[in-house]
């Protein structure tokens, strides 16, 4: 069974989803669900079969219309870049402003926009070819296998695929204190492509938004933004924006958020070469309210990110101090940190992101659930941009050009929670901890084998393929029958892991 | 670089784990470049943030001029003076200097002051406080009516004893009219009187009226009488015609009376009296020639005046002292024998030393010869008193049962006026504390803030209006330079950063994910969040956002 088949089968079911009198949402092309290269804006031409009679001549946008895209994240530069490209070929010249008051340039949180930075292989090609080349020094790719720690052993998984490696990428300017590093990192990259076709970048921060006429003001601290027709919020879940958005932008409800800890170490090269590798080192411990937690190394630093239901600084001190963690770094002994936030991750999506003349993408409206977020501020500032520039700027238009991406988003969410939660009783039950470790290692030595168990977990871990398919993958009769095969031996009397041997650290 | 930096945590194996270790930002307002520099401890930033954060419909707009005005004048009652004449030391370490210039703070205290002027506005005084104790001050020049008006805003009676039948020092005999208009003085003096100051003049002090007797009028006595007498060269010729020192000269000329000077002009020294001696005697038809023992970079007049005067055709010559004056059989001066000098090295302050170098000796032609080379006070009838002005700058004051004497300005030795204002202030915080019986207050923080400059919008420095030099030499009153305008101005005053202080910018708000900062009901400038740790989770991120440094970690 390949991958593609399994393409087939998420498209039935997302048709069954769907109310039998409307088409299928989003329609994923040949060529496989589990690559996000074809994982576009639901499809254009699906959408203008109706956009002609939602539609009013006046909500659309035309030469000498304004845009206020407010947060040069990634999901307003590629808004951006994306509506201005296509604008641009039907001979459309409107004002494109994008309101960033952050240069990306400052080491630490302050200039970054706080993730893990992983970034998948296919995304990066995804976006080249949208013409959006990543420069070498923002995409540090390398990560290549991870280990998984638990109490009952580890185990190292190589990429399932040969073509599914792991990027690394800089949402800033690196860690508190870095070295000053040569060129931009990934958020400004983008910005400075918008900027390239043609959008303003005001370095100024909004402060408030309001209702003027038929389009919106911007208001910003220490003076007003303009007036704008179309206004699209870009904004992220990591500043005060969204909550007072709501009188301006009615029905708009921020979504939901969970506190996430990210902290940089400062180790050098060969340090975490000799502890790490280039693995991803992912772990599930009992810890209550941890959800996931992962060591991702960067050149000079590694990376921890950790989400939980209540993260504090007495989970941090409880993670970071048991044997599983600390036998990652050298003589046990886990360093001071550069650097540290507790961003919030997008884990329930926005109401009503979108109306007549307005429009929300990225964070500020859906995201996949706890993972691959720049992919998804792709997805939906192609599908928001598609909308503007062919269907209008009408809350009909976006209904019929954009709210189906973000339904997809929200639907593969739902079964994400789900694989989630089994991810946690896998956490919380020793025996079934036992099984899935016994499963990987026979997996991953034995060449040949098809990796059924690595590649779920991969994909769970690094966001590489929808959650459907990721859930199609694990009711596959072959994979259950494994499962519980090495569920039973492992926990045979007298069974015990072999994987401190074979991978000592 | 391992484990030395950051705040993060930390673990050993015996201590037995990793230690959360939090940023904790702090608030505080810290002391800015500017206001540091400035010699009368303006609150540049805190005047200019009155109107740059305030109203921005014209309307309010007039309030916060008021305000703002108010903030200026209590540190310094002569901005449209100063604005005019001052070198700007504020200038020098603004944090703007390297995006695009310096704020042109002169030429916004210019504007502000030019506009009190056309307005009539008055100094504001506290009319409900009236303390017993009587205050003269010997000089009516910066100095003096500075800490004048310093004390009569407290809410004292003030009496100033003035030589000069009109007062302002050396700003109305030194500096020339086409730098500071008399009208401009006259408006700024006027006003401080009108606060409640008697003048007495013109009576010389020590002469006129003996120091016992003021003694005897008044609780304290401040010396103000600056360094008026012009410094002779002592050398063969000097006695007889044609040969003024600078401070004469100049007198002579802002009276209207200026002497004929001849064709041929030699100044001698390298001052702002120096300079502006030369300036008038161009302006007057002469060809001039500035002799400096020194180089140029050595010149202690203001560097911008000696640019104007070279752009005005004064022709000068370094590294030459005059040994004698030459005069016909009649007495007529006809030139002036320079020795030329070379440069040995450099002393203390910075400046070239020199000598004499062998046998370069040459002669210029003069027909008249201003030696400005220094000044020094006139201590005639005052020889009394110079104890006290010792025992002043040794940081003394007198024990509260006896007269208090302090001093300031030029009596302390020669600076800018400025200096001289700032002076008179310090003094009058000292004698108001020692009379009142006030405990020291803490003074400003003197911590730096730390600025996050590209945050700024860029906006090119104002180019500052001057009168083209044809027009300046033909016309003698002509000021060299005009205000700017209201547009001008206010468009500079946005290109403040508000170093140290909040400006409202929004950030640490907008990206805290603590909810630390909650928006105050009535914001004004400099206040704009009410601050709480209670949620914070010491990520840094507002101390390293903040563009004025206002937030900065807790020590
Ligand atoms: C712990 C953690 C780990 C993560 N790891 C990954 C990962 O490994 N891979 C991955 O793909 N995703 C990851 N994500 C998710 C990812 O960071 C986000 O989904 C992604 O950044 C969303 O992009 P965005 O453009 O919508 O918003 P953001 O990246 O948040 O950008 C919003 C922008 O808006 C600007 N802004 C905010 N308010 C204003 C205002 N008032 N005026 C003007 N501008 C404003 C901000 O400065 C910012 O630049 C992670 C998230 C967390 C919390
Ligand atoms: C030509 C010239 C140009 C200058 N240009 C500048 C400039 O561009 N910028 C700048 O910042 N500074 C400039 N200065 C310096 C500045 O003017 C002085 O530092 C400042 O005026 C000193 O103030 P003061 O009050 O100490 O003394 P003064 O200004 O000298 O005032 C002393 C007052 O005391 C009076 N007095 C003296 N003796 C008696 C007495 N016995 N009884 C009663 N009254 C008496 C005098 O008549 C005078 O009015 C210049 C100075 C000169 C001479
Ligand atoms: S930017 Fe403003 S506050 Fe800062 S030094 Fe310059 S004038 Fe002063
Ligand atoms: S931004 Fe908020 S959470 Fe972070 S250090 Fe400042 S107050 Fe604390
Ligand atoms: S970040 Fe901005 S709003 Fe916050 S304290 Fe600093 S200047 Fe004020």
């Amino acid at each position: 069974m390949n991958i593609e088949n399994h393409g087939a089968c998420a498209r039935r079911i997302e048709a069954d989803l769907t109310d039998s009198s409307s088409r299928p949402i989003v329609s994923f092309p040949a060529g496989g669900l589990a690559d996000p290269a074809t994982w576009g804006a639901s499809k254009a031409e699906d959408a203008t079969a109706d956009s002609s009679k939602l539609s009013t001549s006046e909500m659309q946008l035309k030469d000498g219309s304004r845009v206020a895209v407010v947060g040069g994240g990634p999901a307003g530069s590629l808004f951006s870049y994306f509506l201005l490209r296509t604008l641009s070929m039907s001979g459309v010249h409107v004002t494109l402003d994008i309101f960033e008051p952050r240069l990306f340039t400052h080491s630490g949180p302050s200039g970054c926009n706080h993730c893990g930075g992983v970034v998948s292989e296919s995304l990066v090609q995804i976006l080249a070819m949208e013409g959006i080349n990543l420069p070498a020094e923002v995409v540090q790719r390398g990560i290549d296998s991870y280990q998984m720690h638990m109490d009952v052993g580890q185990v190292q998984i190589s990429t399932p695929l040969m073509e599914k490696r792991i990027a690394a990428v800089y949402r800033g300017n690196g860690p508190r204190n870095a070295p000053p590093r040569m060129g931009a990192g990934f958020d400004r990259h983008l910005l400075d492509m918008a900027v390239m076709v043609g959008a303003n970048w005001r370095h100024q921060l909004v402060s408030g938004v309001e209702k003027s006429g038929d389009g919106w003001r911007i208001g910003c601290a220490g003076g007003e933004g303009g007036t704008y027709d179309l206004l699209v919020v870009a904004s992220g879940i990591n500043s005060a924006l969204l909550p007072i958005l709501d009188e301006a932008v009615i029905g708009y409800r921020p979504p939901t958020s969970l506190r996430t800890f990210i902290a940089e170490f400062h180790m050098g090269k060969s340090v975490i070469e000799a502890n790490l590798g280039s693995s991803m080192h992912v772990f599930l411990l009992d810890i209550p309210g941890l959800q996931f937690a992962a060591l991702i190394p960067k050149g000079e630093y590694v990376s921890l990110c950790m989400l939980g239901d209540r993260i504090d600084d007495r989970m941090i001190e409880t993670f970071l101090g048991s044997p599983e963690v600390r036998e990652c770094f050298p003589k046990g002994h886990v360093p001071q940190n550069v650097c540290h936030c507790l961003a919030s991750i997008n884990v329930g999506p926005a109401q009503r992101p979108y109306g007549d003349r307005f429009v929300f993408i990225g964070d500020s409206a859906v995201a996949r659930l706890y993972k691959d977020g720049i992919g998804s501020a792709y997805r939906t500032a192609k599908a928001a941009a598609a909308t503007c520039s062919l269907q209008g700027i009408s809350a009909s238009a976006f209904r019929a050009g954009y709210q189906p991406t973000c339904r997809s988003l929200t639907r593969d969410n739902a079964i994400g929670r789900f694989i989630f939660a089994v991810c946690h009783l896998i956490q919380k039950l020793r025996f079934s901890r036992r099984g899935v470790l016994r499963m990987v290692e026979k997996e991953q030595s034995i060449p040949g084998k098809h990796p059924r168990m690595s590649s779920i977990l991969w994909d769970v871990f690094t966001g590489s393929a929808p959650y459907t398919s990721v859930l199609l993958r694990t009711l596959h009769p072959a994979f259950l029958v494994s499962l519980l095969w090495n569920l039973f031996v492992a926990n045979l009397p007298g069974a015990a892991s072999t994987s401190r041997e074979v991978h000592p650290t | 670089m391992e484990n030395t930096q950051g705040k993060g945590g930390k673990v050993s194996a015996d201590e037995g784990g990793f230690h959360f270790r939090p940023y904790r930002p702090e608030r505080s307002d810290k002391l800015p470049p500017c206001r540091a520099m400035c010699p009368s401890g303006t609150p540049v930033r805190d005047w200019i943030a009155e109107i740059a954060q305030g109203p921005h419909d014209p309307a309010g707009r007039e309030g916060s001029y008021k305000k703002a005005w108010r903030l200026l004048v209590a540190s310094n009652p002569f901005p449209a003076t100063m604005g005019r004449i001052c070198p700007h030391p504020c200038e020098a370490e603004c944090n703007r200097e390297d995006l695009e210039g310096a704020v042109a703070i002169s030429a916004l205290e210019r504007y502000l002051g030019d506009r009190a002027i056309a307005e009539g506005w008055s100094l504001p005084i506290d009319e409900d406080i009236r303390y017993p104790e009587s205050i003269g001050v010997i000089g009516a020049g910066p100095a003096g009516l500075s800490f004048a008006y310093q004390m009569r805003r407290r809410g004292y009676p003030v009496t100033v004893y003035e030589r000069h039948p009109k007062a302002g020092g050396m700003l109305r005999f030194g500096v020339p009219d086409f730098r500071l208009p008399p009208a401009v003085l006259d408006a700024e003096l006027k006003r401080i009187f009108d606060s409640g100051i008697t003048l007495v003049a013109p009576v010389r002090v020590g002469v006129e009226i003996s120091v016992l007797e003021l003694q005897s009028l008044h609780r304290v006595l401040f010396l103000g009488f600056g360094a008026q007498a012009g410094r002779h060269l002592g050398i063969p010729g000097e006695a007889g015609d044609q040969v003024w020192t600078g401070v004469d000269f100049l007198e002579l000329a802002n009276s209207g009376a200026v002497p004929a000077l001849g064709d041929q002009v030699v100044v001698i020294g390298g001052g702002n009296t120096a300079i502006d001696a030369a300036r008038v005697a161009r302006r007057n038809g002469a060809a001039v020639t500035l002799v400096y023992r020194r180089c140029r970079e050595d010149m202690p007049a203001i560097p911008e005046e000696v640019d104007a005067a070279r752009e005005e055709g004064v022709e000068t010559l370094f590294l030459a002292t005059p040994i004698e004056l030459i005069r016909s059989d009649t007495g007529t001066l006809t030139g002036v024998r320079l020795q030329r000098l070379q440069v040995t090295g450099t002393d203390s302050g910075g400046r070239s030393e020199v000598r004499p170098g062998a046998g370069e000796i040459r002669t210029i032609l003069a027909s008249s010869l201003i030696s400005a080379v220094s000044q020094e006070s006139d201590w005639v009838g005052l020889e009394g008193l110079t104890k006290q002005r010792d025992e002043f700058i040794a940081g003394e004051l007198k024990p509260a049962d006896e007269l208090i004497c302090c001093s300031g300005g030029d009596l302390t030795g020669l600076d800018l006026a400025s200096h001289a204002i700032g002076q008179g202030r310090a003094s009058a915080e000292a004698v108001h504390a020692r009379l009142r019986q006030l405990v020291e207050t803490q003074g400003p923080t003197t911590a730096e803030p730390k600025v996050q400059a590209d945050h700024y919008p860029g906006a090119g420095r104002l180019s500052l209006p001057s009168t083209p030099v044809a027009e300046r030499l033909s016309d003698t009153a002509r000021e060299e330079s005009t205000t700017i305008s209201e547009k001008e101005f206010l468009q500079e005053i946005s290109r403040c950063l508000s170093c140290g202080l909040c400006n409202g910018c929004d950030l640490c708000w907008m990206y805290c994910g603590g909810n630390g900062f909650t928006r105050l009901e009535s914001p004004r400038p400099g206040q704009y969040f009410a601050f709480s740790t209670d949620e914070c989770s010491g990520c840094g991120k507002c101390i390293e956002l903040c563009p004025t440094g206002y937030i900065s970690e807790a020590r």
